[in-house]
């Protein structure tokens, strides 16, 4: 434990406990979905690593608004987070250095250096008018300094859904050309792998899980198959398997009433005062991928729909077109009727550019619809829901006979 | 014109994508160009979706400040139903929840952003601890483990890694040429003093967590709260979210009075230099931020109003949304320019030359003006007005902070605010003011709770109309306007605060506020521009 001692020791320099550490690991573990009993295994890790050589980091960004960079320092136990993202040894940031080319040395160094980096992106990459939607002021733009860096780097990490797939920025009919990491590397034949932490923004919890897995749960150790592992972890959208595996709405504290028919239909209501469920205010829950109810914001203290608010559905494959009318459930606007846009919002008389991966999310979106007329038929939703709770009750118990289920 | 000999780009450690070039002769800058790098078109996305849509993407223009974009987007919304009444429930909540994320945002820059050209990490190392206590006493400036800072400092040089504080020197190795890189700060600050900023540095990235969390118990998160939609308040209080909040908003408002206001009014002496350039337009807008019942402008607990050097720095003006133009000749826009905001629109070129002609287009800002003025947005511009209007209720209170942290710096001109350095501790002094009524918002939210009669959302018709939202951000004056027909938004036109501060040259080839504050700005060293990087960060760009 000689090494180990050390590492405690700079813990509780930082003003850390053993305790803490123990606690960050567990929730991290938990985040990973892995047993608790790789607790001890995860805390030693982290210790031997964090003596061990660091791995180079670099923070680049595109079209952003600074939110997943924001959202990374409001993170959870944030000293320890501070340990475990000290492990990736952050040598350029923009956040963070002196101005100008003394920055750009910093960077330049990671990208030329022999030593294995990771990059982390946030933000949209922009493509409109060749690039020059973000310029720099020597005539070049982000896109040249995207691929003087990109192809170097062991793996990227596209921190939020700007940098996952364009973000709000793609969102029609934006001139600005955004586009994602994965789309843009691809149309340039880069095959750096891509993580993406899709969701606007994206959350501390979800960076510091990837980046534990990417150094330390390697087969051998080392980086690489660190970032092997991970990618053999990602779903087809190329997001962590764990963090993206389950809706909101599966795990979600209201639910409970969602089964009982018990729902918001006005804010500042005597439902919303009772936590009912806020399915007819547009909520994109039973439809959005993400941990949110589990995982939580800011050190745990809430999230969107604890809050009273709806999810609007910020972690789905182009959000903004996909999701929109984020208040209400599609019932304003006019709808493709037939045809593989089905079920999908008209935009000022035109069709929304459908992206890649809408067909996806479009099955999803249209079972949903599904369900929620389903929901209507039965009078539990819309204005004229009749049925009270333990009629409710009696209704399911019902059809679970009728379906030969159990009773 | 003079080719520019001095190019910053990136400017690092600002919320934006920015980029400088200026020109230095004889050691002061002559001319300047402010160079926002960066189009994302969120007026054009909002074309033809919901109204109340607007809330939740208008929010991402700023990661740092999405609570103000999200309540003058609501605002804006509601203001389109001439009958929309805000229930006085949500008009506190929305108090509570703005006042805790200037103090997030406040901290934010103060610490993780600007402190860095004023304190000088390297220098802790050769701190006494026992006189950095003294120091701290006689200051009156609160205490922390400044041994173990100082330790945990020492353990990162020795490493030979300086993390979060590498590059701070301007490529001087602060280890090797300890004195060179003291050269880029005032040598003779003692070296307790400057740990006793990096203690507060390393507080400061806590305290910005702990108001951002009151954001998160009201909002759900932070960034992007979820819950001041169009009509009031998503959140219906309840007493233990109360409570948590009350005591994060106290945690935080014991480091902006004990440790922030104080060590900025410490070292304030050392950089009187600082107290002489940067002085900009003189023009200051602020359409007031925190309503009161009334909810008027004038009567906003930081009151609407604005200042003209040309009509005497005690008058105060209401400010009209009808007299904001936009220019675009420098822009790189493809619309009329001189637009007025309330009709202007978003068309970027379709083609352009984008190596920056100086004397042509240069930026993808646009360049707000009001009745043809440039006009300074921020903290400076809303503690002069609220000094200044004797009308306005709040005025006897920003007084006290303002004179006070005067008096201790020997003087009682207010002027001197009108600087640099004076821009940064506005902002902390503003800070101080919002943690005092944050505290009283959570107490009248209490009173009216108690009514039993305590609302928070009102229904409103925004399907066919035109209304503003005029509000404050942290870095400035902020304004969303949008016009519905059948539901459905037909334009939405945002001031930012940004827009207003790196505007570039207006038609008639004025500079912007950023633009005009470098211009005069004396430069040491063009190879290391520190003083002209303190001017851009001075505005929280």
């Amino acid at each position: 434990m000689g090494s180990d001692m050390t590492f405690y020791e700079t813990l509780s320099e930082r003003g850390v406990s053993r305790r803490d550490f123990l606690k960050f690991c567990g929730s991290t573990a938990a985040v990973l979905g892995l047993s608790s009993t790789f607790v001890p295994a995860l805390a030693s890790k982290i210790a031997g690593a964090a003596e061990s050589g660091l791995t180079p980091a670099i923070w680049l960004t595109g079209g952003k608004c600074t939110g997943c960079l924001e959202s990374t320092l409001q993170a959870r136990y944030p000293n320890v987070a501070d340990i475990v993202l000290d492990l990736l040894t952050l040598n350029y940031s923009a956040a963070s250095m002196a101005t100008g080319e003394y920055a750009l040395e910093a960077k330049k160094k990671v990208y030329q250096g022999d030593k294995p980096f990771i990059m982390i992106y946030e933000g949209s990459v922009m493509t409109g008018l060749g690039g020059n939607t973000m310029i720099n002021a020597d005539g070049t733009n982000s896109l040249n300094d995207l691929e003087s860096a990109a192809p170097y780097a062991a793996a990227i990490i596209a921190m939020g859904q700007c940098a996952v797939d364009g973000g709000w920025v793609r969102a029609f009919p934006n001139p600005a050309g955004a586009t994602g990491m994965t789309e843009y590397l691809r149309s340039r034949n880069i095959d750096t792998p891509v993580v993406n932490l899709a969701g606007c923004p994206a959350s501390p919890e979800e960076l510091t899980a990837v980046v534990v897995q990417a150094l330390l749960l390697g087969t051998d150790g080392t980086l690489e198959s660190g970032i092997d592992a991970v990618v053999d972890d990602l779903d087809s959208l190329g997001r962590p398997k764990y963090l993206y595996n389950a809706t909101i709405h599966d795990s979600c504290p209201r639910r409970g009433h969602f089964e009982n028919g018990e729902f918001v239909y006005r804010y500042g209501s005597e439902e919303e005062a009772k936590n009912f469920c806020v399915y007819p205010m547009g909520c994109k829950g039973p439809q959005t991928y993400r941990r949110c109810p589990m995982i939580r914001w800011n050190d745990s203290q809430s999230w969107c729909v604890e809050s009273g608010g709806i999810c609007i559905g910020c972690s789905t494959w182009n959000w903004v077109d996909n999701n929109a009318p984020f208040a209400g459930r599609h019932r304003r606007v006019g709808a493709a009727r037939s045809g593989p846009l089905a079920g999908w919002p008209l935009h000022g008389g035109g069709l929304h550019p459908i992206a890649t991966g809408a067909a996806l999310t479009g099955v999803v979106g249209a079972a949903l619809v599904a369900h929620g007329l389903g929901m209507k038929a039965a009078k539990r939703v819309g204005k004229n829901a009749t049925l009270k709770t333990e009629e409710m009750k009696e209704y399911d118990r019902k059809r679970l006979k009728k379906q030969g289920g159990a009773v | 014109m003079a080719t520019p000999n001095i190019t910053m780009d990136p400017i690092t450690r600002i919320e934006g994508q920015l980029a400088i070039q200026a020109v230095a002769e004889n050691g002061v800058i002559t001319d300047a160009w402010a160079v926002s790098k960066l189009f994302r078109g969120i007026e054009v996305v909002l074309k033809g979706r919901a109204p109340e849509d607007a809330f939740y993407v208008t929010q991402r223009m700023c990661g740092v400040c999405p609570t103000s974009h999200g309540h003058a987007s609501s605002m804006a919304v509601e203001a389109a139903d001439p009958t929309f009444e805000l229930p006085n429930g949500a008009r506190i909540v929305r108090n509570i929840l703005e006042g805790a994320e200037w103090l997030h945002s406040h901290i934010f820059h103060f610490y993780a952003l600007a402190a860095l050209d004023y304190v000088n990490p390297a220098k802790a190392l050769q701190a006494n601890i026992a006189d950095t206590y003294a120091l701290a006493m006689e200051k009156g400036i609160g205490t922390a483990d400044f041994g173990a800072v100082q330790a945990r400092l020492a353990k990162l040089v020795e490493g030979g890694d300086l993390s979060i504080f590498t590059n701070g020197w301007w490529g001087i190795d602060p280890v090797a040429n300890p004195q060179a890189a003291d050269e880029l700060y005032n040598p003779d600050i003692p070296a307790e003093l400057h740990l006793i900023g990096v203690s507060q540095y390393l507080q400061g990235l806590e305290m910005q967590g702990t108001a951002a969390q009151i954001i998160a118990i009201i909002g759900g998160k932070f960034p992007m709260p979820m819950t001041s939609v169009a009509g009031g308040t998503a959140w219906m209080p309840r007493s233990d979210k109360l409570d948590d909040c009350l005591f994060r908003l106290k945690t935080v408002a014991a480091f902006v009075n004990d440790h922030m206001v104080p060590f900025t009014l410490a070292i304030a002496p050392y950089y009187e230099r600082e107290l002489t350039y940067g002085q900009g337009v003189k023009n200051y807008l602020s359409w007031g931020a925190f309503d009161r019942p009334t909810r008027r402008i004038e009567d906003r607990y930081l009151p609407g109003g604005f200042i003209k050097e040309s009509a005497g720095l005690t008058t105060v003006n209401r400010p009209m949304v009808e007299h904001v133009t936009e220019d675009v000749t420098h822009s790189w826009y493809d619309q009329e320019s001189g637009q007025r905001f309330t009709e202007s629109e978003t068309n970027i070129v379709s083609d352009g030359d984008f190596n920056q002609d100086l004397d042509g287009q240069y930026s993808w800002g646009k360049a707000p003006r009001y009745q043809r003025d440039a006009m300074e947005a921020g903290p400076l511009a809303r503690i002069l007005v609220a000094y200044m209007d004797q009308s306005s209720q709040s005025n006897s209170a920003v007084r006290e902070v303002v004179d006070n942290a005067l008096a201790t710096l020997g003087t009682d001109d207010p002027t001197v605010l009108m600087s640099t350095l004076g821009r940064v501790a506005a902002r902390n002094l503003e800070t101080a003011v919002a943690a005092k009524w944050a505290e009283e918002w959570i107490e009248e939210l209490v009173v009216e709770l108690r009514t039993g009669r305590a609302e928070f959302w009102n229904s409103y018709s925004s399907s066919n109309g035109e209304g503003t939202g005029v509000w404050e951000a942290p870095r400035g004056a902020l304004a969303h306007h949008v016009k519905t027909a059948n539901g459905r938004i037909t334009n939405y036109q945002i001031v930012t605060p940004s827009t207003w501060i790196l505007s570039p040259r207006s038609d008639d080839g004025a500079p912007g506020p950023m633009e005009a504050a470098l211009i005069g700005t004396p430069v040491r060293d063009i190879e290391r521009p520190i003083e002209a990087a303190r001017v851009v960060r001075s505005f929280d760009p």
